[in-house]
């Protein structure tokens, strides 16, 4: 491993310098271009109006082992953003949500297709998915008086 | 390279609506996805699909600071976690396949996965330096990397320049492309601490990430 704050000191040589250099173009080569163009196109995916949710807590990473394996069959997910909570519950081939505070509204289910299906929220915050989207899909709320959240990405 | 401006300058061109900020992003560590996803074996539609995932991830993630200043180590973590996630669905439907059936081990990964991070940045760096040479440079080494590379002959017929010439010249290029700025900004290989720690060390216990 090099040095902190400076390149492999094989590097003052040329030969050794061009080897490197070789390689990196080597690989750079090595990706095909629609690879790299998937990754470009994904740009349009950036979020610019709605307010994030990030993920705050998911079950099959914050239990410890010995709980994990006893509810493995409900994956638990929690979604936060400054203004509220979604809950998701994922058991066999149902998913269900929670908005918290309650509050009627929409969800818009997001794949990398685009728009998948829009589902209601009902008076108590709840609503259902079915089926599962392809992994990953992403939740977006609206509400009558402006509320627009969007959660993190979901890989299930 | 986590401290390298130029990356994080990027990125917050990126975070603030810059196609084509992004698309140098992409270009930049398209290799690295590209590589972490080939050492798990995965076949060319996973791999399509795992660095779909990860770009989407890095689109979302782009207002966060800790991932820009660890961009690589943020890159390979997650497309090493996306292809378990790969790995252990299909294993699902593979009965003949233990468990622990990985091509990788945790160990193996982690040790790896500082190789192809540090490889990856030292490979950016390198290409970035060679972009920014002057174009008789960047002419002249083209033509010595190009596989097979030109003989010397070819080259002074190409580039109208006498034999002798070449060496010096090559000489005094890659000593341009040694004092590049790109590779002076290199530093800090240690990948510790922050977003990039944290995310691995869920990996290490088999969890899986929404």
């Amino acid at each position: 491993m090099p040095e902190v704050g400076s390149v492999p000191e094989s590097w003052a040589d040329d030969d050794q310098l061009f080897a490197a250099l070789k390689e990196a173009v080597r690989a750079a080569r090595a990706v095909p271009p629609e690879f790299v163009e998937a990754g470009k196109s994904a740009y349009a995916w950036r979020n610019i109006d709605a307010e994030l949710a990030s993920l705050t807590y998911d079950s099959t990473r914050d239990l410890v082992p010995s709980v994990r394996a006893e509810t493995a069959s409900i994956r638990a997910l929690t979604f936060t953003s400054a203004h509220l909570i979604i809950e998701l519950e994922v058991s066999g081939e149902s998913l269900h949500g929670q908005v918290v505070p309650a509050g009627e509204g929409t969800i818009e289910i997001q794949t990398r297709e685009g728009v998948a299906a829009t589902v209601g929220v009902d008076s108590l915050g709840w609503f259902p998915i079915h089926p599962i989207p392809a992994s990953p899909f992403r939740l977006r709320y609206h509400t009558s008086d402006g509320t627009d959240v969007l959660t993190g990405w979901i890989t299930l | 390279m986590r401290d390298d401006p130029s990356v994080i300058r990027l990125v917050e061109r990126a975070r603030d609506g810059d196609q084509h900020a992004w698309n140098e992003l992409v270009v930049r560590y398209a290799p690295l996805v590209w590589s972490v996803c080939n050492r798990y074996q995965l076949n060319r539609t996973d791999i399509d699909d795992v660095g779909q995932t990860v770009w989407l991830l890095l689109v979302e993630q782009l207002g966060n600071l800790r991932v820009s200043a660890a961009l690589p180590g943020w890159l390979a973590t997650t497309t090493q976690r996306e292809c378990l996630r790969v790995l252990r669905a299909a294993r699902r439907y593979d009965l003949t396949s233990s468990p622990e059936d990985s091509p990788v081990s945790p160990d193996q990964a982690d040790a790896l996965i500082e190789e192809e991070i540090l490889a990856a940045e030292l490979n950016a760096a390198l290409r970035a330096a060679f972009a920014d040479l002057p174009a008789r440079c960047r002419q002249l080494l083209s033509m010595l990397l190009s596989d097979p590379p030109l003989s010397y002959t070819e080259i002074s017929a190409t580039l109208s320049v006498p034999i002798g010439s070449i060496g010096p010249q090559r000489g005094r290029c890659l000593e341009r492309l040694r004092r590049s700025p790109y590779l002076a900004t290199f530093s800090d290989h240690e990948i510790v601490g922050g977003e990039t720690h944290d995310t691995r060390t869920s990996d290490a216990g088999g969890g899986q990430r929404a």
